[in-house]
């Protein structure tokens, strides 16, 4: 149960928003002249990277507004969060120290998570 | 040689409690948990094990114990109860689990003997045929002899839900936590102090470690720190509070149980599940003993040795006055000085140490004392029937036999790194404390004490001052005087070697789950080298304790046998819950009614006392049908009720169906994108049936669009789909067209509903309101009035789920059930019927209506239904437009709709069944029989007399008239169907336009 610091209320439990996926897919504007493949990828393919996300999020039993989200999907850190109409903060800005698979530490996989 | 009071104990009182454990009386004293007593009451066997049945005893004196599990008969019979936990009250009835016919005699002890079957990987090897042996014969069996304990009889939840914000939180409150807690006294901080135990002091409790703090009594000390807590304003204590789970942004889980030591108040909440969250949180939860694995280290006798002197301190009974006591490390001199100064002589004293680790100190205290004592020496195991008699000692290859029934032993210890570890702070491997210990925090984590690795109280203070340096306090100054005779020393030892094999010894390494050390290399030898696999393999630490005692010990051996180090066979993963805790707890107030919230229409109690049958539907509850009488079956009475639909009139109400207003300059835009039909031309004041599709043009939900002007529209939605559907016009609102200015707002509940329909419902409508002109020229079909009626707004709407002629009324809830009945009171002259749910869906299937759910399930597109015409194929866009052009909804060999009826018509296709091409299906299918697709509707018509029924088939469209077949429940032999129109009645429309 991690915190979501919404833009509009301020810090709420996970428990009262919903997750909606990958953030920054426009919906394409001319579908009628995309092929089969590039529609495709609009509707089906999503990205699922371990460790620094783009991602949406709505606060369904809050103010149920949209807004973004950049999180560690692997520690569940939010690293930062920003409305719609805002500027995604740059991907330099968070340094994603995890590895997979091989860079995970010795001791015990419940333990490769932690910052060093 | 049996148990004693410990006479300066002050926790002997007068007060004493009697109490069952299988069926026999005992005496014990408040305050006493049912271990503390059966031992006070020499009682050793507490236990049968889990696979082998061997006898148990008491193991442990707290949350980690493996053995001593139990069954509470008068608490809702609740299983899995730790003995060295749950408090004695007067008339508690405790029994012991996994045991039958007695704990005595155990049938299943059998299995002891047969071990060579059971062990490691056990069940995944013999089960695996032949098939339908699982079933039948090894479950039942595995189900009575292994387990734990029988399920609850009856279950009531009686727990509450608490939640907390505060800035520090502190967990444990032993010497350290209490220290934290006196330097936290009257500062900035919000502060919670959770103590597992109904009393503070932990360490300064269980033993005689500690002298003096400030030059007073521990007892003193404690309740002095306990008076300063209570008197502060921002410290808040709360016992008998377990945290069992450490979650991300430190979220803790805590378990309070309000009834320690008390019968349960059955009007008042047994446990509070308290939710904390947190800036700071300090673990202070200390360590717990490991044991040693030799020969039988499983008798009933064998205790670990703090736990012994827990049982002395805590609870004031000495369980043996002279046991053996076994050790690698200086943690048990306090065990031998509490025997002697209450007078009693261990039997002996065994260390696998040389003397220079034990040092000259505690060497010449048992000499002085006269203790027979074994240095560089080893328990090789222990024998005797039932409890330990004989226990042999090994010294340069001697054995040498020692009578006692009890024998301490100390593996040495391991900081409880369990919630640290579930908070993914990350561990590390002392080579000089032999075990792990906290390295580095991932959350806003502190450690101190045992927990952080510093077994050396007089250096807590000085730690807690460093590692607290960052908050706003004072630094704390305390001095803390020392009983201990030596430092804590200690030599690595997981196993000793045995020497007398026979089928009945053996050498544990997890007590609870019946795991040997010889199960561990076996598991090795087979491939499971990996600590994580070689767990799963063996059930090794996968009890109910998840092996507090010996989890350590396992990777000792492993790493052992791969000759490996210990940090680099590494630890498994420490999940939540650190302890179990019940069901009722996490489900604290959402039981029965509170679980769900009911949703009623305000014509519900009318539809009671018309002997409605209530159905689920969602949250709400929909007539499901009305019996005319009290014996009426429902096929009855949906007969009666569709039959007289057509004839008359019937009606339905339809309080529940979703419904939400779009207002706003660009309403007409967007209504265009959501919905599949084109609503530009679309007149005002009228009303059309509408698709909503998926980006993946999968239709996700129907209904009517009432359109009042450009800019302002009015939908229902299925009673099931309202919140889903208001939500993605949210979404689509503010991420995809933030541009257009709309507004969506649901008012499912500010309008009942009523859906009349049949051919006199005209003539009952038009009586009850009689201001309003219903002809057909007036009031044409796909058509909406508003007016004013009884002092409030109603809409009537000319639509049909039926395709009768039919009217929908909607009207304020106020006034719902005074309109309905005045409906009634019209109707009555034309035999109007109510009618549930069942009803419904019989006469929208005769019609061919499909219902969103029903006939769809994710997979289907507009075009399967064959709804083209609702398609606005003009328009430039629509959610899920280019999804219908794909090649793969565009195919035409897809799934589509079509009727089918039974050529022998006296027979009943059932829902679900496949539609298949072969008359029989064969006897033993060897490959799979090619299916066409399935009934997906199937009603008796009362109207035509005979089934009909819906069907998704490949290539549907195309097998108009052909014969098929239907399997049936009732054998091999097909039902051969005819493909049809779904339309079965009035396919001209013309009863819907009249
Ligand atoms: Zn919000």
């Amino acid at each position: 149960m991690i915190l979501i610091n919404c833009p509009y209320c301020g810090e709420r439990d996970q428990s009262e928003f919903s997750n909606g996926g990958e953030a920054h897919v426009a919906r394409p504007e001319n579908s009628e002249n995309l092929n089969d493949k590039d529609w495709g990828q609009y509707v089906f393919y999503r990205d699922n990277p371990k460790g620094i996300f783009y991602e949406r999020w709505v606060h369904s039993h809050g103010c149920r507004k949209w807004f973004n989200a950049v999180r560690n999907t692997s520690t569940d850190e939010i690293l930062a969060i920003y409305k719609l109409n805002e500027n995604p903060p740059s991907k330099e800005n968070f340094t994603n120290t995890l590895k997979t698979p091989s860079g995970e530490p010795k001791v015990g996989s419940g333990n490769f998570t932690v910052k060093k | 040689m049996s148990a004693a009071d410990n006479k300066n104990s002050s926790y002997i009182t007068d007060k004493e409690v009697s109490f069952k454990f299988d069926g026999k009386k005992y005496i014990g004293y408040k305050g006493d948990t049912i271990a503390s007593a059966l031992l006070r009451n020499n009682v050793r066997l507490v236990a049968r094990s889990f696979k082998y049945h061997r006898p148990r005893g008491i193991y442990t004196c707290g949350i980690e114990e493996p053995n001593g599990i139990v069954q509470i008969l008068n608490e809702h019979n609740e299983p899995n109860t730790r003995a060295t936990v749950k408090q004695i009250y007067e008339g508690i009835r405790v029994s012991s689990q996994n045991r039958w016919p007695s704990l005595n005699l155990d049938i299943g002890s059998i299995n002891n003997l047969l071990s060579p079957m059971f062990s490691a990987g056990f069940y995944y090897k013999t089960f695996m045929g032949p098939k339908g042996f699982w079933k039948r014969i090894y479950e039942p069996i595995i189900r009575r002899t292994a387990g734990l304990g029988k399920p609850p009889k009856e279950f009531r939840s009686k727990s509450i839900h608490q939640n907390h914000n505060v800035d520090i939180v502190i967990i444990g409150g032993g010497l350290s936590g209490l220290i934290t807690a006196r330097k936290l006294i009257n500062t900035q901080y919000d502060v919670l102090l959770l103590e597992q135990d109904s009393f503070l002091g932990g360490i300064l409790k269980n033993s005689k470690k500690i002298e003096k703090i400030n030059n007073k009594e521990p007892n003193e000390w404690i309740n002095e720190t306990e008076k300063l807590i209570k008197d502060s304003k921002n410290i808040k204590i709360l016992k008998n509070s377990l945290v069992t789970s450490y979650n991300f942004t430190n979220h803790l889980i805590a378990l309070e149980d309000k009834s320690v030591g008390k019968k349960i108040d059955i009007n008042k909440s047994e446990l509070t599940l308290h939710k904390i969250r947190t800036t700071h949180t300090i673990l202070a939860n200390g360590h717990i003993e490991r044991f040693i694995s030799f020969r039988n280290n499983d008798l009933p006798g064998v205790m670990l040795a703090a736990s012994f002197e827990k049982y002395i301190h805590r609870y004031g009974v000495v369980p043996e006055t002279s046991p053996v006591i076994f050790t690698n490390n200086s943690t048990t001199a306090s065990l031998l000085r509490s025997l002697i100064d209450l007078g009693h002589k261990p039997a002996a004293y065994v260390d696998s140490r040389n003397k220079d680790k034990i040092g000259r100190k505690l060497l010449n205290y048992l000499e002085k004392n006269n203790i027979p004592f074994y240095i560089n020496a080893e328990v090789e195991g222990c024998d005797g029937n039932k409890k330990i008699k004989t226990i042999s000692i090994k010294k340069s290859n001697k054995i040498i036999k020692v009578k006692s029934s009890m024998l301490c032993i100390s593996g040495g210890i391991n900081p409880d790194i369990h919630l640290f570890t579930q908070s993914k702070g990350l561990v590390k491997w002392d080579d000089k404390l032999v075990t792990f210990k906290p390295d580095v925090s991932f959350q806003n984590t502190i450690t101190l004490g045992s927990v952080s690795g510093n077994y050396n109280y007089e250096k807590t203070v000085e730690e807690i001052n460093n590692k607290l340096s960052f908050l706003k306090t004072k630094n704390i100054k305390l001095k803390i005087e020392l009983n201990d005779i030596s430092n804590f020393n200690i030599k690595e030892l997981w196993e000793t070697k045995h020497e007398r094999k026979s089928n009945w010894s053996k050498s544990f390494i997890d007590l609870h789950n019946d795991v040997t050390t010889k199960d561990l290399k076996q598991a090795v030898r087979e491939g499971f080298d990996r600590i994580e696999h070689l767990k799963r393999f063996t059930t090794n630490s996968m009890g109910t304790d998840q092996g507090k005692i010996s989890s350590i010990n396992s990777l000792g051996i492993v790493s052992k046998i791969l000759k490996k180090k210990i940090s680099e066979v590494g630890t498994t993963t420490y999940r939540p819950p650190y302890a179990p805790l019940s069901f009722s707890a996490i489900a604290g107030r959402n039981t029965y009614e509170f679980y769900d919230p009911q949703r009623k229409t305000p014509i519900h109690n009318w539809h009671i006392e018309n002997k409605a049958v209530f159905e689920d539907v969602g949250q709400w509850k929909r007539p499901w049908y009305f019996k005319k009488f009290e014996m009426e079956s429902m096929h009855l009475a949906v007969q009666r009720e569709s039959e007289q639909t057509r004839k008359t009139a019937g009606i339905l109400d339809g309080s529940t169906l979703g419904k939400i207003e779009i207002k706003g300059k660009d309403a007409l835009e967007f209504m265009n994108l959501m919905y599949t039909n084109a609503f530009t031309k679309m007149k005002p004041m009228s009303s059309r049936y509408a698709l909503m599709l998926g980006e993946d043009g999968m239709i996700k939900d129907d209904g009517i669009v009432c359109k009042f002007n450009d800019k302002h529209f009015i939908v229902t939605t299925t009673s099931g789909g309202a919140p889903k559907v208001l939500a993605d016009m949210e979404e689509y609102l503010q991420t995809e067209w933030p541009h257009l200015q709309v507004y969506v707002n649901s008012i499912t509940e500010q309008f009942s509903t009523f859906n009349i329909s049949g051919p006199k419902s005209r003539d009952i409508v038009s009586k009850v309101f009689t201001d309003v002109d219903f002809s057909n020229e007036n009031f044409p079909f796909m058509t909406f009035k508003v007016f004013d009626y009884m002092d409030t707004e109603v809409r009537v709407m000319r639509a049909s789920f039926t395709g009768e002629l039919g009217y929908e009324i909607y009207i304020t809830p106020n006034k719902a059930l005074e309109l309905w009945k005045k409906i009634f009171h019209f109707g009555k002259a034309y035999d109007l019927v109510p009618y549930g749910t069942e009803t419904m869906h019989l006469l929208r299937a005769e019609k061919g209506y499909v219902v969103i759910g029903q006939e769809t399930d994710g997979t289907v597109t507009p075009l399967d239904l064959n709804f083209n015409w609702m398609i606005g194929k003009k328009k430039k866009d629509f959610i899920g437009k280019r999804s219908l052009t794909r090649s793969d909804t565009s195919r035409d060999d897809r799934k589509q709709l079509v009727g089918i009826v039974p050529i022998d018509k006296s027979e009943f296709i059932e829902e679900g069944q496949h539609v298949v091409e072969c008359e029989r299906l064969p006897k033993q299918i060897r490959t799979p029989v090619e299916y066409l697709g399935h009934v997906s509707s199937s009603y008796h018509s009362p109207n035509l007399n005979h089934c009909i029924a819906m069907a998704m088939i490949k290539g549907g469209n195309k097998l108009m008239g052909s014969k098929l077949f239907v399997s049936s429940t009732y054998g091999t032999k097909n039902i051969p169907v005819e493909v049809v129109s779904p339309v079965f009645i009035d396919p001209e429309n013309k009863r819907l336009v009249s």
